[in-house]
């Protein structure tokens, strides 16, 4: 599992390091199957419901929020190129430094000891970090929108520490908001588009009124 | 007496048998393009036919340009010196022999940079300016690498450092250490040793204006430390200290055949990168490197 | 004889030399040479029998007995000073003739002298007061040296900033001392680790010291005093003069007792020196300039030594510590040997071409083969490279380090990032010296210099000669240099001394031996192996470009763009560009300019806010007695107010 967690933390630094949006797609995707797999490795007793979530969360992560944003991508015609407001080489830096804060993060917080022996928690931390990075320092919507996927998948992360108490609800929750939001952005996208030309959220900022 | 003996020995055994590491190499590419490719061992026919080969110097050079291979190669030859076989262990080995090892390459970079500044070409310039931005990163990864492997064994020096295996972190590390090793010695996807256009060279476009027996003392200390790096992955990686002479010399042969094959591969299925993404391929490294550290940390408290 | 009759040798002499700059330069030659042997000869038995010299004659100068005190410490740094001075000394008298300058040779030679003189007082001194007294005059004889030439404005500019700084650094040491001696009771310096209640006046001191030694970013005045000084003022402002400030630093920290953050900031200062350092080196086009950029890096490194050494000796005196703090110290010896060496071949340049500007020359070699592969050695020591008494030194930082890893201590995570720095410091130094020597000695000369370009004169060329044998000695047989390194730390702290010296650094001058003869040998013979298959000339390959000119070869800003692209966020270039248009470009230009940024980007515009701020107070002065009465009054008031409030309590 830790290992799993591990593959998820470096994908993280794959999605800052790469300058092609489908790449982004593709890390953020596999991030949030990798993910969704978690949970039945996490549960000891077979439940139906861990499966189905499980299943779930591999589903819309992986195959459903990464096709409908390819679809944007081709039907808004955006050039691949990420274009970053801070370069890669200190954005891959930063994420890793946030990645060895995170690692060194669960001694100084008071953590059940089943879960400070795992890395759930740096790498919640360091997921969310990274997505929030990707959200900054990023210009374009569908990158955005890659960047919210990271940090959805973080929060999930921690979500999953309170697996055994209330576990369905809150994933769900989480999920449906995404699911909804990743709707939204894409229709406005696709009107953005029609409407000027671009999507780049540097020129987006004359409707801030 | 003997020790003396056991040098030389060992020494020759270096010497001799880098040239091969090429060849293997242009051996897959040639296989995995349908070709049937050079002998395994024509560095060696290169190396004497340029060792008898009268010399064209540019009338712009210094006595540094011939003087700065033999240099280097000494260097490298040096550092060769370092690298314990097995359990026999290195012909000199002291505490923080490791930060020599890593100042000995540094000190033949800086020789052959300063021989092919000489000419005065900016493509030669050019080059240089390459090798020594990229050599920054590269450092900082086989710094880090060192790092690693203090961590893991609690000592400085070569022989106890890379006796044991690297533990958990064994992976990240080999990964880190291959691509500080396709960085150093030149290959794609950093640098094609094939390209035949001056402007998208690394390290061939520093020993354009070398010829004769400086440029057989240039080749043939690549192909050494071309070994070095291999041999120094290997033993990070696989605990050979445990194992005796032959045993560990088998290993250690069939492993740098693996990095050859594993280099020859890489050549022949990767493109080469544009410039300005190679720093992005080697922060990657050093990081690779960063995470073997923070995992050989993190496994080694109790 | 006995240190102090050698001591009061050597003052006699160079006080004799003041005397004679005027009259007699043969004269005052002989006199300060001597004056820096006896200076030696003095260090050289101290540190040799482990005795600390101490004088107390009973003289009361300023209202306090004099106390001259020589011990280990002091020794260890004047060594550096007597050789430097005595190096300096004779290639001044060349390079700064009376011939060439007649208006300025004379009265440089008696500041010259004035200068070693109190800075061989202050490592003496071992009372507050006289310490600040000669530390002063030691800072302005330096002011008076770098504006040499003041007749360029820049040299005015660069003495009027060494001025400032020095003055602000003055006021830090002067409330240090005066709140040692009040906390005290009285103006002696020794050992007081026993009062923890003096420990936060080390920030003091760091502040105070630090601007003198140029730790980023307390470094504004130190590139351009560097580069606008006589090359001989530049080697010993760089090689002793910074020195100084570590001196205080090193003396300070081992005598009273420092703030348990003290060593981590000190190490975390070095770390930041060290990169931004030779960071900001890459970026510049002027010879000294660049070097006096390399004087931080090198600080820096002396520091990350020092200060793991400080974090050691609060976490009870590891082992580590004790090779930290020798790597630290003998940095000092290798940066003031290695980097005299390169200003006074820096020197030789600038006489022989009249320019600093490294992208108007190139193909020096021909020209100066002395000054060229003497270059080249101290470039090689001042990258760290073996078998060259730089690794050495940087060699024992990182064992230091390296050990405080595998001990995985408080220090160790401290200890990874600053091995790390180290690393890349290495690297970066490297680059930098391949672009120095490849730009200014090797390849074709990109511009036409004046056509008497020479070798300098065995005046210049001998101390060159001695100082780059230092350098080779150091490398090749550190081991005789240890009991010195062991005296040194003693005095800082007798705990971290070990006068058995660690075995590897024999292994390893071992090595260099047989690396260096084996170099030798090997260029030997391929060379002959050359010379005897056949040699013919001809042009270097241009890829069939049928014109080439010297002007097309790499400059020196070319060569470094790559990195100091990595470095833009700081370095902040400034670039005029004017490409190439058109189907036939007639002109295209690029300039590049790397300025100071913590001077430009911080400390001006803090300095000019404070001048704002001034001039509106200003306007409360118009000279009208009335206002001033009301100012009276309100200031009545105020007291008046705060009076009741503090009566309410």
């Amino acid at each position: 599992m830790n290992l799993l967690i591990g593959l998820a933390m470096g994908l993280n630094l794959v999605a800052l390091a790469s300058s092609r949006l489908p790449s982004v797609i593709r890390a953020a995707a596999f991030q949030g199957m990798i993910l969704g797999t978690l949970p039945w490795l996490l549960e000891e007793d077979f439940h139906w419901m861990v499966v189905a979530v499980g299943l779930g969360t591999v589903m819309v992560k992986g195959f459903i929020i990464p096709n409908l944003l390819r679809r944007a991508l081709r039907a808004a015609n955006i050039d691949r190129e990420v274009e970053p407001l801070l370069g890669f080489v200190p954005s891959l830096l930063l994420g890793a430094m946030a990645t060895v804060g995170a690692a060194a993060l669960p001694n100084e917080l008071p953590l059940l000891h089943g879960h400070a022996q795992t890395l759930l928690v740096p790498g919640a931390f360091a997921t969310v970090v990274c997505g929030f990075i990707l959200l900054i320092a990023r210009t374009k919507a569908i990158s955005q929108v890659c960047g919210y996927l990271i940090l959805e998948n973080g929060i999930y992360l921690f979500g999953l520490l309170l697996i055994n108490t209330t576990p369905l609800l809150v994933e769900a929750g989480i999920l449906l908001d995404l699911t909804v939001a990743i709707f939204v952005i894409g229709i406005i996208v696709d009107r953005i588009q029609r409407e000027f030309d671009t999507l780049d959220t540097r020129k987006l900022n004359t409707l801030r009124e | 007496m003997t020790t003396a003996l056991e040098i030389l020995l060992k020494l020759a055994a270096w010497l001799l048998l880098a040239p091969l590491l090429p060849g293997i190499i242009n051996k897959v590419k040639a296989w995995v393009a349908g070709r049937r490719g050079p002998p395994v061992l024509q560095l060696y026919y290169d190396l004497a036919k340029l060792w008898h080969k009268g010399v064209v110097l540019s009338t712009a050079v210094s006595p540094a340009h011939v003087i700065g291979p033999a240099m280097a190669w000494v260097a490298i030859a040096g550092a060769a010196l370092l690298l314990p076989v097995g359990q026999t262990g290195a012909s000199f080995a002291f505490r923080g022999d490791a930060l020599l090892f890593v100042y000995l390459l540094a000190f033949a970079r800086f020789c052959i940079a300063l021989a092919a500044l000489d000419t005065g070409s900016a493509f030669e310039g050019m080059g240089v300016a390459r090798e020594v931005s990229y050599a920054v990163l590269a450092e900082a990864a086989i710094i880090t690498a060192l790092l690693t492997l203090c961590v893991q064994s609690g000592t400085v020096s070569l022989a106890t450092m890379l006796a044991p295996s690297a533990g958990a972190g064994a992976a990240l590390l080999a990964a880190g250490l291959f691509g500080v090793l396709l960085a150093e010695n030149c290959r794609v996807p950093f640098d094609d040793p094939n390209t035949h256009l001056e402007l998208t060279m690394v390290h061939e476009v520093m020993v354009l204006d070398h010829s004769g027996p400086p440029l057989a003392a240039i080749l043939h200390g690549a192909s050494l430390k071309l070994l070095l790096f291999a041999v120094l992955l290997t033993e990070a990686v696989l605990p050979l200290g445990k194992l005796s002479l032959l045993p560990a010399i088998g290993v250690l042969v069939g492993s740098a055949m693996v990095v050859a094959i594993a280099v020859g591969l890489v050549e022949s299925l990767l493109a080469r990168l544009a410039f300005r993404r190679v720093p992005l391929l080697l922060t990657t490294s050093f990081l690779l490197c960063l995470f073997a550290l923070l995992v050989a940390w993190k496994g080694g408290t109790p | 004889m006995t240190p102090g009759w050698l001591l009061l040798l050597a003052g006699a002499g160079l006080a004799a030399g003041i005397f004679s700059a005027f009259k007699s330069p043969r004269l005052w030659l002989v006199t300060t040479l001597i004056g820096a042997g006896a200076a030696f000869a003095a260090a050289v038995l101290m540190l040799a029998s482990g005795v600390t010299w101490d004088w107390r004659p009973g003289f009361v100068i300023g209202g306090e007995a004099l106390h001259l005190q020589l011990d280990g410490l002091s020794a260890f740094f004047l060594v550096l000073l007597s050789v430097l001075g005595g190096a300096g000394t004779l290639y001044s008298s060349e390079y700064w003739s009376d011939k060439a300058h007649p208006d300025s040779a004379p009265a440089g030679r008696a500041w010259w002298n004035a200068l070693l003189l109190n800075m061989g007082c202050v490592l003496l001194c071992a009372n507050g007061l006289h310490f600040l007294i000669v530390w002063e005059i030691f800072t302005v004889c330096a002011y008076f040296l770098i504006t040499r030439e003041r007749q360029r404005p820049a040299t005015r500019a660069a003495g009027w900033l060494y001025l400032a700084s020095s003055h602000v650094a003055m006021i830090f040491l002067f409330a240090f001392f005066a709140l040692l001696a009040a906390r005290t009771g009285s103006w002696e310096l020794g050992p007081m680790r026993g009062h923890p209640e003096l420990a936060p006046l080390f920030w003091l001191a760091l502040i105070g010291f630090g601007l003198k030694a140029g730790i980023f970013p307390m470094h504004i005045w130190l590139p351009s005093a560097h580069a606008n000084a006589p090359s001989h003022v530049s080697a010993i402002l760089s090689g002793m003069a910074i020195k100084m400030g570590i001196y205080g630093l090193v003396r300070f920290t081992g005598w009273l007792p420092v703030p348990p953050s003290a060593g981590w900031v000190v190490a975390a200062l070095g770390v930041t020196s060290a990169v931004l350092g030779v960071a900001f080196a890459l970026g510049q086009h002027d010879l000294k300039r660049l070097l006096a950029y390399h004087s931080v890096e090198n600080i820096g490194i002396i520091l990350i030594g020092l200060g793991f050494a400080m974090i050691a000796v609060s976490h009870g005196n590891a082992a580590w510590g004790q090779l930290a703090l020798a790597g630290g110290l003998l940095h000092v010896w290798n940066h003031g040997l290695f980097k005299a060496l390169l200003f006074l071949g820096a020197g030789s340049v600038l006489h022989a071409t009249g320019t600093r500007e490294m992208s108007r020359l190139g193909g020096l070699w021909r020209a100066m083969p002395w000054t060229a592969s003497l270059f080249a050695l101290g470039a090689t020591a001042i990258a760290g490279l073996p078998p060259l008494n730089g690794f050495v030194s940087e060699w024992l930082v990182y064992l230091g380090l390296f050990d405080a890893v595998s001990g995985r201590g408080h220090a160790a995570i401290a200890a990874i990032v600053a091995a790390m720095a180290l690393g890349v410091t290495g690297a970066l130094a490297l680059a930098c010296f391949v672009k120095v020597c490849g730009v200014v000695f090797l390849g074709l000369p990109r511009h036409e210099i004046a056509p008497h370009v020479h070798e300098c004169g065995w005046r210049m060329r001998l101390p060159m000669l001695v100082i780059g044998v230092a350098c080779v000695v150091i490398g090749l047989a550190p081991i005789l240099f240890w009991p010195a390194l062991a005296t040194a730390a003693a005095a800082w702290q007798p705990e971290l001394a070990n006068s058995i010296p660690p075995a590897p650094l024999v292994t390893l001058g071992a090595f260099h031996l047989a690396l260096a003869a084996l170099v030798i040998l090997a260029a030997a013979f391929l060379w002959r192996r050359v010379r005897r298959n056949g040699l013919s000339r001809a042009g270097t390959w241009d890829c069939g470009y049928a014109a080439p000119t010297a002007r097309m070869q790499y400059t020196a800003g070319s060569f470094a763009g790559i990195i100091t692209g990595w470095f833009d966020w700081i370095l902040r270039p400034q670039r005029h560009e004017q490409p190439p248009g058109g189907n036939f470009p007639a002109r295209a230009g690029f300039e590049e300019h790397t300025p100071e940024t913590v001077l430009e980007k911080i400390i001006e515009p803090a300095g000019s806010l404070v001048l704002r701020l001034s001039l509106a107070v200003r306007h409360l002065q118009h000279g009208r007695v009335q206002s001033y009465i009301f100012y009276l009054l309100l200031g009545l008031a105020a007291l008046a107010i705060l009076a009741v409030m503090g009566g309410a309590k």
